[in-house]
């Protein structure tokens, strides 16, 4: 129960970076940056995939793993953990992206990419330990 | 901790990295389009390029009618995919609805965002400028966008655009590196700072004795640009 709602607070974070970028997508506005590269990396082509904002991709991302955390069991763990490790595969490609062809950082992508790895371990850790049905 | 557990964990890696890996090479950014939301579908538009501007008039950095009531000031970046998605969706509709008719004009700001390689572009679309070409040249660039700091604007890009839009392309090469478009670009960079654009497209609207002031606007497509146009120029 414990680890359900650390995984949905730390989904809760991860939402509200992914509602944030998905506005500032969809508005059109300039991201509130420190690490100053954060337009740059909003507006390059690796912010969609086939024509989907990235940042809405991980809003869905969050919310369907915060709905894991409502269901008990191996099958919503394993669900979940499935779905952590494809955003932590996936911001991994756009860390990448960031350090190579776009040539810049996001402060708010950095933020997103250090929630989905704890939201995977802490995933990881429910499918290991989470109790078998009975 | 229970075998099966750690298989189905495996399994779960697995099925993860090769979804992720499907995604990007299937959905991704390989080399197409630059922006998914863009509805050209060729890297070259050929006559196209040239037939936007046909009949309109161009001195510089201005297209239109020099007496249009309102002006349009576009701060653009040649690598910036929402430039090209602007540029080849929507610039032709601003362009027969309102430089057509004279109600406006627009002046081209090629500034500086995305990185070193969209000052080679700026230096071509401004050496273009001398032939009255300056729009059809940064038209002819969005067409062959290639990937963001890729180095895609090369001297062979440069010249088989400029051939495409009619412009001599040993003219547009040398008036490239010409002090005049070193000085447009230096004036763009303060008129960038002085009207606060910190990103691309931005566009300043002034009327006739009118404080410029930036367009609101809800989204590149010509469904959405030309509303707030609209309601600019009011």
């Amino acid at each position: 129960m414990r680890l359900r709602i650390a995984i949905a607070a730390v989904c809760a974070i991860g939402l509200g970076i992914a509602v944030y970028l998905t506005y500032v997508h969809y508005a059109h506005t300039t991201p509130v940056c420190t690490t100053g590269g954060c337009e740059k990396v909003q507006k390059s082509r690796y912010a969609e995939l086939g024509g989907v904002p990235v940042a809405l991709l991980g809003l869905v991302m969050y919310v369907v793993l915060l709905g894991t955390t409502a269901v008990r069991g191996v099958a919503a763990a394993f669900a979940a953990v499935l779905v952590a490790l494809v955003g932590v595969a996936f911001s991994g490609y756009l860390l990448w992206a960031q350090l190579g062809p776009i040539g810049a950082i996001c402060q708010w992508c950095l933020g997103n990419d250090l929630t989905v790895c704890v939201v995977a371990a802490l995933c990881v850790t429910r499918m290991l330990t989470e109790p078998a049905a009975r | 901790m229970p075998r099966n557990r750690l298989l189905l964990l495996a399994a779960a890696a697995g099925v993860a990295a090769v979804v992720v890996v499907v995604l990007v090479v299937a959905l991704g950014t390989g080399g197409g389009s630059s922006s998914p939301t863009t509805t050209a579908a060729s890297t070259t538009k050929g006559p196209e390029a040239v037939s936007t501007f046909a009949g309109v008039p161009q001195h510089g950095d201005t297209l239109g009618k020099p007496s249009a009531p309102a002006t349009l000031t576009v701060f653009e970046d040649p690598q910036c995919p929402y430039c090209r998605q602007w540029n080849i969706d929507t610039l032709p509709t601003v362009v027969d609805r309102y430089v057509r008719t004279g109600r406006l004009k627009l002046e081209y700001r090629g500034i500086v965002v995305i990185g070193v390689n969209s000052v080679a572009g700026l230096r071509a679309i401004y050496g273009a400028a001398p032939q009255n070409k300056l729009w059809n040249m940064a038209e002819a660039l969005y067409e062959r966008q290639g990937e963001e700091n890729s180095g895609w604007i090369t001297l062979p890009v440069i010249r088989d655009a400029a051939r495409e839009v009619g412009a001599d392309p040993a003219k547009v090469v040398a008036a490239a590196d010409s002090k005049a478009v070193t000085e447009a670009l230096n004036e763009n960079a303060r008129a960038m700072k002085a009207e606060g654009v910190n990103s691309t497209p931005t566009f300043v609207v002034q009327r006739q004795l009118g404080t410029p002031f930036q367009l609101q606007i809800g989204g590149l497509e010509p469904d959405q640009f030309t509303p707030s146009l609209d309601a600019a120029l009011q």
